[in-house]
């Protein structure tokens, strides 16, 4: 693998709000601040998947930078504020912003859409940004949401991102949500969870049929991945090793030579 | 600016702890001169070779490595064979043979299955070695390197032992999509112990790596199922956040009626 490639890759896993924390150990190792230029690529492609934050120009709000709000050359645009922007991928920083009107047959649908998801988003993310785009040639429209948490201070990261394909068209709504959590305590441990949603949206497919639909997907798959947590537990986890053996006593190191495999062991078990 | 070590096992703390041993295998290939340092204290999931004299499994670390073999605990051979490969002192190595049949109990009773490896190597004042033990199920796997010395002192020993325990856990289903739980986990700890002769040490070792493999199990439970879990309803809410914030304000309005 190629010195750029294996430093990509690096990138693409660095951990929900790790990335200035990945970039500067890599600087570190190789001994070379200007890596960066190298990494812009990398640094681009990571943005764009993981919906970075970016804070508007001369404003507060912190919008999604994607693959759906890019206009090419290092701009985006956000439809809310309809504004465009320069973003630096390599400094996580926004400028020369400039105001930009979303040119769509739906744009009624797209303003609707991003009210509905954004009273979605309030009654059950903490913290998160949405975004609504319209998207391949305007037959389809994207939405997102990106939650984020991070304590650094207690050794734990955490993302949920949710993106997803509505066709007006048909009613259709085809999508992802991905869960990427990191514990860096005395350790490294990581869940990453990626699940495909593809469903109907009901009603007459306006925003707040949309949104019900992207809710009852939402909630369904974390009730489903708090089952599997305890699906693991109960299972893998406990076949790998057990708590304590068979007996329930620990082991009499002393007399470990007098255990004989298959009899006192497990008391005769299966 | 920090040390490039200190920045690389920094790394690898992020990394997808999956990828570890190809993340090594990188960061060697950036800075060649950390490939020592590296070897020594990342700990990768272990491989398994089999003993051609014995037919049986035995796992392969850098304590048992010279070159591209691997000696066997069961019959200190090297697989593949060698010329004058290192193997331990004749004391060291019946003490070997002790500890490979207690910790091969110790496996059966709390694994049920997998494999056991136990190495030892003399040193000046005393002598070190690694317990490894490895099991996988459909669904998971654990991975335990238990890093030990003893220096001998009158009538007792101290031992200093770290701990590592790698644990992969993962499904896959239609409803549920993918789900990849994967990391690690390091405990140290030191301990002075009576010792009466070299059947001691095997029951000292087998006692401290029996009270740390229980306390690591207790934390991996903890922090995959509990943590992790805990985070996930951190960033989305099931109830509606406008009820639960109600349930609060509720709350608050008895305790202040209830302090008046």
């Amino acid at each position: 693998m190629s010195r750029t490639s294996a430093l990509s890759a690096f990138v693409e896993s660095a951990p929900p709000g790790e990335l200035g924390d990945v970039t500067k150990a890599i600087k570190n190792i190789l001994g070379d601040d200007a890596v960066t230029h190298e990494l812009a690529p990398a640094f681009e492609k990571y943005n764009e998947e993981q919906f970075s934050l970016v804070k508007l120009p001369g404003s507060n709000a912190e919008v999604i930078v994607s693959a759906y709000n890019s206009l090419g050359d290092g701009r985006y645009y956000d439809t809310e504020s309809a504004t465009s922007f320069a973003y630096d991928h390599t400094a996580g920083v926004g400028s020369d912003a400039r105001s930009y009107t979303v040119e769509s047959e739906n744009k009624e649908l797209l303003n609707a859409l991003v009210k509905s998801l954004r009273s979605h988003g309030s009654e059950h993310y903490p913290a998160y940004h949405i975004g609504a785009y319209p998207t391949t040639s305007d037959t389809q429209i994207a939405l997102l949401t990106v939650a984020s948490k991070y304590s650094p201070a207690n050794y734990w990261n955490g993302r949920w991102r949710s993106s997803y394909l509505f066709t007006p068209s048909a009613s259709t709504l085809t999508g992802t949500i991905a869960v990427d959590v990191h514990y860096y305590e005395d350790g490294n441990v990581r869940l990453l969870t990626k699940k495909e949603v593809n469903t109907k949206v009901g009603g007459r497919g306006g925003a707040a049929d949309v949104v019900k639909a992207i809710a009852q997907a939402e909630r369904a798959y974390q009730e489903d991945l708090n089952k599997a947590f305890g699906g693991l537990a109960e299972g893998a986890f406990k076949s790998l090793r057990r708590q304590l053996p068979i007996t329930r006593q620990k082991i009499e190191w002393e007399k470990i030579s007098g255990y004989r495999l298959g009899q006192d062991i497990g008391g005769g078990r299966r | 600016m920090a040390d490039p070590i200190d920045s690389a096992l920094d790394l690898l703390r992020r990394l997808n702890p999956k990828d570890v041993k190809q993340n090594v295998d990188h960061i060697i290939e950036l800075n060649p001169s950390l490939e020592e340092d590296l070897l020594e204290s990342v700990d990768i999931p272990l491989s398994v070779k089999k003993c051609s004299q014995t037919k049986r499994d035995f796992l392969c670390c850098d304590y048992n490595r010279d070159g591209d073999s691997w000696r066997s605990p069961w019959s200190n051979n090297f697989e593949p064979p060698i010329e004058e490969g290192v193997t331990p002192s004749e004391r060291i190595r019946k003490m070997e043979i002790k500890a490979n049949e207690a910790f091969d109990v110790y496996r059966e009773l709390y694994f049920e299955g997998g494999i056991s490896s136990v190495y030892l190597w003399d040193m000046d004042d005393g002598f070190a070695g690694c317990v490894l033990l490895k099991k996988a199920v459909k669904g998971g796997s654990w991975d335990s390197i238990h890093v030990f010395d003893a220096q001998d002192r009158a009538r007792t020993a101290h031992y200093k032992l770290t701990s590592t325990v790698i644990l992969s856990l993962g499904t896959e289903s239609d409803a549920l999509g993918s789900l990849d739980l994967s990391g690690n986990m390091v405990r140290q700890v030191e301990q002075d112990m009576a010792v009466e002769d070299d059947g001691s040490h095997v029951v000292n070792i087998g006692k401290m790596v029996e009270d740390m493999e229980l306390k690591m199990r207790n934390l991996l439970q903890e922090v995959y199922f509990g943590k992790a879990k805990d985070v996930v309803g951190d960033l989305r809410s099931i109830p509606p956040l406008s009820q639960t914030n109600r349930d609060r304000q509720t709350q608050r309005e008895m305790i202040s009626s209830m302090n008046r």
